[in-house]
């Protein structure tokens, strides 16, 4: 039997084949998701924003590199390989604009491209990249098969 | 920043009165009667979020305004999105079924709504403590709850771990509910608190 994992905001959690993962309503955050397709093991963080350097500390899985960081070794124990590990993202948006004002911090734009730096640094590919536009996304990780379902509610459904 | 009980009840007292013009105003532009509850003051680290809104990707239709001024915060109110529908409805006075993810004019209707209620909101805020207010346009997402609210915890990229704010959940009938949340920014708590000699 299967079991859905639910990733808080700020948040990561790891799992072994037939779980899944799920991070519901997505904003300008992005879920990281990471696996090992032959140990059938992996897991998903939930990042806020791109770098914990310069912050207040406090909690590491809310900044992509820090959460990374945490996720991989938590992976790692499992018996995961690094070499075999392969990641997919999404999230991103930019939820609201406000007229008048180009919004000079795109959140979502910049947690994605940290979160794509920091995966080229540790040389894990990412092979599903799904960030950007103006809408929610919700998503379940498979692990084991390393489907990523992206779930929305008008810009459709897939399965990555 | 710590808070005190003390803090937190003046913080709820501020909900109370703020929260209170809000419902009036909300009742008066949908002539109907709006009740609202005790409003709670939540200090929740981020993970815990989902347990105060509800379901993070339950499609709501947010509106969303900044305070700015002295002490500047953000103020959200949030309705499913069939209440929402049912209170622009009520607005144009018309039974005619409105599509709020593709419609223009109810998208601005309610926008206004929002402008409407934070505005009742901050004046209380403003007879309160004696800080003035300015709030921006309001902006609206009609999407899933948890994606608008991170795009609004995060816009300023927020750096504390915990989330604070005051949280009323207003309801009306028929089928009208939605909850206001107001979160101070970093600093404008203790500066409210000052103001009101606490």
């Amino acid at each position: 039997m299967s079991v859905v994992i639910s990733v808080g905001m700020a948040d990561f959690k790891t799992a072994k084949s037939p779980d899944l993962l799920l991070t519901a309503g997505l904003g300008s955050c992005i879920g990281i998701c990471i696996h090992d397709p032959f140990l059938k093991v992996g897991g998903m963080a939930h990042i806020m924003l791109p770098t914990a350097s310069g912050s207040l500390g406090g909690n590491p899985a809310k900044y992509a590199d820090t959460a990374l960081e945490l996720l991989l070794k938590e992976i790692a124990e499992m018996g995961a390989n690094r070499t075999r590990l392969r990641a997919k993202i999404a999230g991103g948006a930019q939820m609201f604009s406000f007229p008048g004002k180009p919004p000079i911090l795109k959140i979502g734009d910049r947690n994605a491209e940290a979160v794509q730096q920091e995966l080229k640094k540790r040389g894990i590919p990412l092979l599903v990249t799904d960030v950007g536009g103006s809408f929610g996304r919700t998503i379940h990780f498979d692990v084991g098969t390393g489907e990523l379902r992206i779930r929305t509610i008008n810009h459709g459904e897939k399965v990555v | 920043m710590e808070i005190t009980q003390f803090q937190l009840d003046a913080l709820r007292e501020i909900g109370n009165i703020g929260s209170g013009h809000a419902a009036t105003a909300l009742s008066t532009l949908l002539q109907r009667r709006i009740d609202m509850s005790v409003p709670k003051v939540w200090a929740v680290p981020f993970e815990q979020v989902s347990g105060i809104v509800g379901q993070l990707d339950m499609p709501q239709a947010t509106i969303y305004v900044k305070a700015e001024g002295e002490a500047p915060g953000k103020a959200v109110f949030f309705f499913p999105v069939e209440s929402a529908e049912i209170m622009v409805q009520a607005l144009f006075g018309s039974d005619k079924p409105v599509d709020l993810y593709t419609d223009e004019m109810a998208q601005s209707a309610l926008k206004e709504v929002g402008n409407i209620l934070v505005s009742s909101f901050l004046i209380a805020l403003t007879q309160f403590s004696g800080i003035s207010f300015q709030p921006s346009v309001p902006a609206l997402a009609v999407d899933m709850i948890g994606a608008s609210l991170d795009a609004i915890f995060l816009e300023e990229g927020m750096l504390e771990d915990t989330v604070l704010f005051i949280d009323t959940q207003l309801t009306g009938l028929p089928k009208i509910e939605g909850q206001f949340i107001f979160l101070p920014d970093e600093g404008s708590l203790k500066k409210m608190l000052e103001a009101m000699g606490l």
